[in-house]
């Protein structure tokens, strides 16, 4: 009996504790430092301050170092997987889903304890999180409770027996880690992703938009060239994409495994053309 | 009377000669030609990133011949966004027009880092270079963010 508990231990099975150098690789997929840290230069990585303008207000990704006070230092890892499973804070608030946990749900739990031993190896830095500014209408948290009932749906990521191993890795990269529909899949009136549209494109504001990710748009680059974009920002004939996305490839695309993007790749292939939106 | 009459016919169909030499060009080859720009930036641009990326062996005298030719080009396509453009297809966005003092500052931005680039490129400092190729592609990025339609 007790052979056998051992035995799962040194496998890992019953392991609680996350491995920190894993997780760092894991906090690139998801792109946490993007909206955790501020855009200027000297910002302190994780430390939060960086905007996040929607039509709802403006939000400020909060400090997410291990600072007692500034940061979530005196989280535990339960409370941890409770806020990106089910978008909940320690006391029991709802998170606005611009934090997306929408798509951080799908994340397993193995993994998420690798990113908790992870930012709980970051350095504490005490710069305090900028409160959200909000329009009038949305500053109430309880109201995030009747949006979750509507679009919400927490559990983790399933993979489809029907499709391979390298495309049930890209689909989980893309949908739970990447959470690349957040910005490449139209929302509708309550900020919801479309889910008809899934990947299709989106309109940003500002003038500015997500191309569409599914075949129509991605057929006319060859796997190697969409590994090179993914990995330089660059197209082949060296025209440099919009800086939001030059952001996500120097924080994220760039640092995948050659075999992730292969995963990515694949997965974007085996989704429905979906048409562009019309103008 | 009769004299100074000719001498005006003549002084006129001189200024419409002058004026058609120097009249502006069709939106539509503004437009083809501001292109053009981009499409050359674009082929001197792509290796100098590569190298950057550690994607392409560095070669110091493709950087320096490179980025000669993205400093000069770098000042070329601006007078292609007339508003007379405006009705002829592209991947140009109407904020352009909209807020021409934040374009004017995407174009200062790009020329100020693409000329660093050329005299950091005089230097050798392979380091410096690279790190100075990454910030012309925000430059680019930066523009193509707010005012390009996404390809």
């Amino acid at each position: 009996m007790a052979g056998l508990f051992f035995l799962l231990c040194s496998l890992g099975v019953l392991a609680q504790e996350g491995d920190a150098r894993r997780g760092g690789y894991l906090s690139r997929a998801g792109g946490c430092v993007g909206c955790h840290t501020d855009t200027r230069k000297d910002a302190v990585p994780y430390a939060g301050g960086r905007a996040l303008k929607t039509p709802f207000g403006t939000f400020y990704g909060p400090n997410i170092t291990p600072h007692p006070i500034a940061g979530i230092g005196r989280w535990t890892q339960a409370d941890f997987m409770r806020a990106m499973r089910e978008g909940e804070r320690p006391d029991g608030a709802h998170y606005f889903p611009a934090f997306p946990y929408p798509s951080f749900t799908r994340i397993n739990d193995a993994d998420l304890r690798d990113l908790w031993a992870y930012l709980g190896s970051l350095r504490p830095s005490a710069q305090p999180s900028r409160p959200h500014q909000l329009g009038i209408l949305y500053r109430w948290r309880f109201l995030v409770f009747v949006w979750k009932w509507l679009f919400f749906s927490p559990g983790p990521f399933k993979p489809d027996p029907g499709k391979s191993v390298l495309v049930n890795r890209g689909a989980y990269l893309v949908q739970a880690l990447g959470h690349c529909g957040e910005c490449h899949t139209p929302r509708n009136w309550f900020g919801a992703p479309k889910k008809d549209r899934f990947l299709a494109g989106a309109k940003l504001g500002e003038g500015t938009s997500a191309p569409n990710l599914t075949p129509t748009r991605l057929k006319r680059y060859g796997d190697g060239e969409l590994k090179d974009i993914l990995q330089s920002g660059l197209f082949p004939d060296g025209d440099v994409m919009g800086d939001t996305m030059g952001e996500v490839v120097r924080n994220t695309t760039s640092q995948l495994t050659a075999e992730d993007l292969t995963a990515i790749i694949a997965y974007l292939r085996s989704l429905p053309p979906l048409p562009d939106a019309p103008k | 009377m009769k004299r100074s009459g000719v001498a005006t016919v003549v002084a006129l169909a001189l200024g419409v000669a002058a004026g058609a030499v120097f009249a502006q060009a069709k939106p539509e080859q503004l437009v083809k030609q501001r292109q053009a720009v981009m499409t050359l930036q674009g082929k001197y641009f792509g290796p100098m990133a590569a190298m950057a990326q550690g994607k392409a062996p560095y070669n110091a005298d493709i950087v320096r011949r490179n980025a000669a030719y993205l400093d000069n080009l770098s000042r070329m396509a601006w007078d292609g966004f007339d508003a007379g453009t405006k009705g002829v297809k592209s991947a140009a966005l109407p904020a352009i027009y909209e807020q021409p003092d934040k374009f004017k500052e995407a174009q200062s931005r790009l020329e100020n880092e693409a000329h660093k680039l050329y005299e950091v490129s005089r230097s050798g400092d392979e380091a410096a270079v690279k790190a100075q190729i990454g910030a012309v592609g925000k430059s680019c990025g930066g523009c193509h963010e707010s005012f390009r339609e996404k390809q």
